[in-house]
């Protein structure tokens, strides 16, 4: 009956513990957005890239890019500070693959307290495009671009300080997708007056 | 007490097998997931150039050191398969891949192609003050396993456009050159 007793004990005890721990790496994570759970569009997509660039691989990036290359140092600027560039992409050969609880399972992590939207773009041709900012006091804590069209489905996360600037820099390198977003060009004297 | 003892007991093997088998030659358990997944058997080097197939002239290239454009001298490892059917659930196949790889390499980047049935996924590692990388392609057909060492400038390369120099690795160990 003891024995009993402690084992029914035990799962509640565990679920406890895993609440916490969960709660713990949820914390821990911050900005970084959880993409498993789009996972399954690979089976439907066309084509999917999945670019996973974590704190260890940042450290080695900053490494691997030379001060003495003007490019490279230009990226080596870009990506000092950043803990983690995540993008999931998906293409459709048709329409429907995706439903709205796979976009929902994105945009309610970016409802999270932090979380702003600083770009809603929606058009019937182009399909929308969201840029969501985290800020962690006065510091950017990180980036997270949704963009979705009836048969594109991307979601660009950057983990760290990055600014709508920087991550226009960096489309098209590190996996980061071009998402046509420009970067913004430094102003002419005429401009500046 | 003792179930928990247990369950211990069973979580610190388990770990240990898996680090074990992940630190040890991961490209060649890498090929035979890959043989044990989909029941097809990869063609050696020595063999290949013995049957004149195309990738005959990739030993050559590889001894050559025509490779090392991208890759170190003489890091190159390569397993192929030609001409084998590579049908299967390609999602349990990348995570299997992704459990077995996930404790000492870093994953990069992962592509799959519903249209061509192609997969490609490239991991990372350190090795001393250069990298290792390690390519799996798989088509319908034909499949290959390429692990390089890169300098730390190449490796820059790699890290700017994953895609496209993951795809220029597998081809400087694989494509023969025209003759």
């Amino acid at each position: 009956m003891k024995s009993l007793f402690q084992t029914n004990m035990k799962t509640p005890l565990l679920a406890v513990l895993l609440v916490f721990a969960t709660a713990f790496v949820a914390r821990a994570q911050g900005s970084r957005i959880q993409l498993s759970s789009l996972d399954h569009l690979a089976a439907k997509a066309s084509q999917s890239v999945d670019v996973t660039i974590d704190e260890r691989l940042m450290k080695v990036a900053a490494k691997a890019f030379s001060d003495k290359d003007a490019d490279e140092r230009e990226v080596k600027k870009l990506v000092a500070g950043i803990k983690g560039i995540y993008v999931k992409s998906f293409e459709f050969d048709a329409e429907g693959q995706y439903s709205a609880a796979d976009v929902e399972s994105i945009r309610t992590q970016l409802r999270a307290p932090g979380w702003s939207r600083l770009v809603n773009f929606t058009s019937k041709k182009e399909g929308s495009l969201e840029v969501y900012m985290l800020m962690e006091g006065d510091q950017i804590g990180g980036l997270a671009v949704l963009s979705v069209d009836e048969k594109e489905f991307t979601i660009v996360n950057i983990v760290g300080p990055v600014d709508l600037e920087k991550l226009a820099r960096l489309e098209g390198q590190l996996g980061v997708p071009e998402l046509g977003l420009e970067p913004t060009k430094p102003k002419t004297k005429n401009e500046k007056n | 007490m003792k179930t928990i003892f247990i369950t211990i007991m069973l979580l610190a093997a388990l770990m240990s097998t898996t680090v074990g088998h992940a630190k040890g030659d991961d490209f060649n358990s890498v090929v035979k997931m890959i043989e044990h997944f989909y029941r097809v058997k990869h063609q050696g080097i020595p063999f290949l150039a013995k049957t004149g197939m195309k990738v005959a002239t990739t030993a050559a290239r590889i001894k050559g050191g025509q490779a090392k454009r991208i890759a170190e001298a003489g890091s190159i490892k390569l397993a192929v398969f030609e001409d084998q059917n590579f049908a299967g659930d390609f999602m349990k196949f990348r995570a299997s891949l992704n459990d077995a790889l996930n404790v000492t390499w870093m994953p990069l980047i992962q592509t799959l192609s519903g249209k061509n049935e192609e997969q490609v996924y490239i991991f990372l590692k350190s090795a001393g003050e250069k990298y290792d990388v390690l390519v799996v392609t798989i088509e319908q057909r034909d499949a290959s396993v390429v692990q390089v060492t890169l300098s730390s400038k190449n490796l820059a390369i790699l890290l700017r456009d994953p895609e496209a120099t993951g795809k220029a690795i597998t081809e400087e160990a694989t494509i023969s050159d025209p003759e």
